[in-house]
């Protein structure tokens, strides 16, 4: 696989605040990358020096297997944090502009907006000004104006933030059909349960640092499946198992944390003896307690 | 390759700024508003001039020498401005003073002169009444009248006639040249002022509206990131010089309006007048011509690309406000100079001021309509304006670049010099 964005050993101080130390991660094509963290880890920063309205101040930033250029930044579609749009333009000139900035003719850049606006439901606001649509709608219209060159890699800083959950899932919809015909997104957030639906590969960064980072499956793969989820009618005397190392038990259905290594099988064995079981159920942690696990608590999601 | 980009990318902004500029309410709010205002202000002046004047239009004259008040009387019906109507109560009663004072204070006359001699004297006691303290306008007009009537008087008793009298006291009138390259001519001292004070004018609203105007798109970029977007994709120096270009060509759109609109006002007269006698009957001189477009121009662009660099270093649109003095205060400061750089256009203040930047579009202006100084002068004074709008622009394009940066507080000076030295 081709690999679009490459940081080696990056870092960025601003005054007196480190904002990213020491970071590693590349980013390939046809993948989803999600950069996660709690608020002010870094993950801003870091997205700013890939596409270079920041420098590091240590360390090397590869966008398509070059340094910093200006023309590899037209092969890149960017949706900053804040939502930046001129609030008195029209819809459809505002897109124009934008695309058109990044090299597209004029009748191109009509064409695809109007594409774009249809397949997102808005085409009704075409013609309106900005700054008279609901903010998820003028979310949208950033989104469109971030795809409509259509970039090799889809770089969004929390692009769910914000949005109903019908629209976001209709992005989320978006990027993922863009991801299947190749293109690289990363995108920025601190939901956990996003980030778990979509993406391939993950890095937490917590005040700077890289604490975690890989594809999804290697990353959850690290940690134990030691958690059981156990419906049973009858005695709870199984719960007192020596491979339990704490359990809470809410009338019938008992979320038990086992010991390390320990052996869930004998649990269900000896459960199964005492009480009948309705469901019996090994749980992979969920990243978000992964995330809790590794900043330890301090997690805003 | 990369200059065709940054080229194409500063026409689109320029185009942008230009067509959101001039489809906006503003555009057209000022452009229809603005020859009102100096249409009513130009009328009001008038109305006010005439007023003037005309000096008081009813007036009472008491005295106890009949003959002295009607020598007064018909010097003030000659006189340029002649009242509507001069009551006349000679000899006067204590009752009528009581009555003049009632019709003064209700504003039915304008004042009365008292006029009182007693028999031998040549010279009479004149005292004004008037509703008003600051009456300096009716107060010169009586003293002159009262003058001319003593006058006249002496006259006739000598022997002269009436209209020997009447051609004797006309007025002179006083004609004024100027030597300009050698050779005296014609000249004309309020077209010379009017010319600078129209350039004042223009160039002061035209900074108020667009510099401000410029600084507030400037802010508004930041504040909702827009250029991060723009930023990722342009140079900071397409954005900035397209912007101002785009701004610029809406201040000349809206002068050509205006011109149309004078000129179409102005109608076949103008025409007829060109016909006559060429340029020199609008009042302005050829250099004139050439010079107002350019001073314009380059004060125009230095001036925005103050403002492009002031918005780029506030955060907010509170903090335009207090830079709009800034912006402004070179501006006043030349029209506190104007007398005195009208009256001494080739004194060392007016000559190294002339070549401040800030200064130059108006002090120069004003020196060359004054008397037309060296050419390298004028020269230099164009070329150090015309690097000062590069040196602003350069400026305003590292500042709104590093300001990429900054969230939230307002940077400090040494701060700004610092982000100089790193982009």
């Amino acid at each position: 696989m081709e690999v679009l964005v490459q940081l080696e050993h990056v870092s960025k101080t601003y005054e007196d605040k480190i904002a990213v130390n020491d970071l590693s991660l590349k980013i390939e094509a046809g993948s989803m990358f999600g950069l996660l963290g709690p608020n002010g880890a870094g993950k801003t920063s870091t997205i700013r020096m890939m596409i270079g309205i920041t420098m590091p101040d240590s360390g090397s930033v590869t966008l398509f297997g070059k340094r910093y250029s200006s023309e590899a930044l037209k092969r890149v579609g960017y949706l900053p944090e804040e939502r930046g749009l001129y609030k008195r333009m029209k819809v459809i000139d505002q897109l124009v502009f934008m695309a058109e900035l990044r090299g597209l003719g004029a009748a191109e850049a009509t064409r695809r907006a109007k594409e774009w606006c249809e397949r997102l439901q808005i085409s009704d606001s075409i013609h309106k000004k900005t700054e008279e649509l609901s903010k998820g709608m003028q979310q949208k219209i950033q989104f469109i104006s971030t795809l409509l060159h259509d970039p090799e890699l889809i770089i969004m800083d929390e692009p769910f933030s914000g949005l109903d959950p019908v629209n976001a899932v209709l992005l989320q919809d978006t990027l993922l059909e863009l991801k299947r015909q190749g293109n690289a997104v990363l995108f920025s957030t601190h939901r956990m349960d996003q980030v778990e639906k979509l993406c391939d590969c993950i890095c937490l960064i917590d005040k700077g640092h890289a604490v975690l980072s890989g594809g999804m499956r290697e990353v959850k793969s690290r940690y134990e499946r030691n958690h059981v989820i156990v419906q049973f009618e009858g005695a709870d005397s199984f719960l007192n198992h020596p491979a339990i190392a704490e359990y809470k038990n809410y009338a019938g259905r008992a979320e038990i944390r086992l010991k390390p290594h320990a052996d869930a099988q004998d649990l269900l064995r000896v459960a199964a003896a005492t009480s009948t079981i309705t469901k019996f159920e090994l749980v992979e942690p969920s990243l978000e307690e992964i995330f809790i696990d590794t900043v330890g608590g301090r997690a805003d999601a | 390759m990369l200059s065709r980009t940054m080229l194409r990318n500063t026409l689109l902004v320029a185009k942008r700024e230009y067509l959101e500029r001039i489809r906006s309410k503003v555009f057209r709010i000022t452009t229809i508003l603005v020859p009102i205002g100096v249409a009513l202000i130009g009328f009001l002046a008038g109305v006010g001039g005439k007023r003037l004047d005309q000096g008081v239009r009813q007036l009472a004259i008491v005295s106890n020498q009949p003959q002295l008040a009607a020598d007064v009387q018909s010097t003030l019906k000659e006189s340029e401005h002649p009242p509507q109507s001069i009551e006349v109560f000679a000899p006067g009663t204590t009752a009528d003073l009581n009555a003049l004072n009632e019709a003064v204070e209700q504003h039915r006359i304008g004042g009365y002169l008292i006029l009182s001699r007693q028999p031998g004297q040549a010279r009479p006691q004149a005292t004004w009444v008037s509703g008003s303290a600051t009456d300096f306008v009716g107060r010169d007009v009586m003293k002159n009248a009262v003058t001319d009537a003593l006058v006249r008087e002496q006259l006739t008793s000598r022997g002269m006639t009436d209209a020997q009298i009447k051609a004797l006291m006309k007025s002179v009138k006083l004609d004024t040249m100027q030597v300009k390259n050698g050779q005296a001519v014609a000249s004309n001292a309020a077209r010379s002022f009017a010319g600078a004070y129209v350039l004042i004018l223009v160039l002061y609203g035209a900074v108020l509206i667009y510099g401000i105007n410029i600084a507030r798109s400037v802010v508004e970029e930041k504040t909702t990131r827009i250029f991060e977007v723009l930023l990722s994709t342009a140079s900071s120096d397409s954005l900035m010089v397209g912007k101002l270009f785009g701004v610029g060509a809406v201040g000349l759109t809206q002068m050509a309006i205006w011109t149309a609109m004078a000129l179409v006002y102005a109608g076949s007269s103008l025409a007829a007048a060109l016909k006559g006698h060429g340029l020199a009957s609008l009042g302005l001189t050829r250099p004139e011509l050439v010079f107002f477009p350019m001073f314009f121009l380059l004060g125009f662009f230095f001036y925005s690309a103050m403002a492009a660099a002031l918005g780029s270093a506030v955060s907010g649109e509170q903090d335009v406000q207090q830079f709009i003095f800034i912006l402004a205060a070179p501006l006043v400061i030349s029209v506190f100079m104007m007398m005195y750089v009208m009256t001494n256009p080739s004194s060392a203040i007016s000559v190294i001021m002339s070549l401040i930047p800030p200064f130059t579009p108006i002090v120069l202006y004003m020196r060359i309509c004054a008397q037309t100084p060296p050419w390298w002068q004028i020269a230099l004074g164009i070329a150090l304006l015309a690097a000062s709008v590069w040196v602003m622009i350069w400026l305003a394009a590292r500042i709104y670049r590093i300001g990429v940066l900054m969230y939230g507080k307002r940077p400090t000076l040494p701060e700004m010099l610092r982000w100089l030295r790193y982009s």
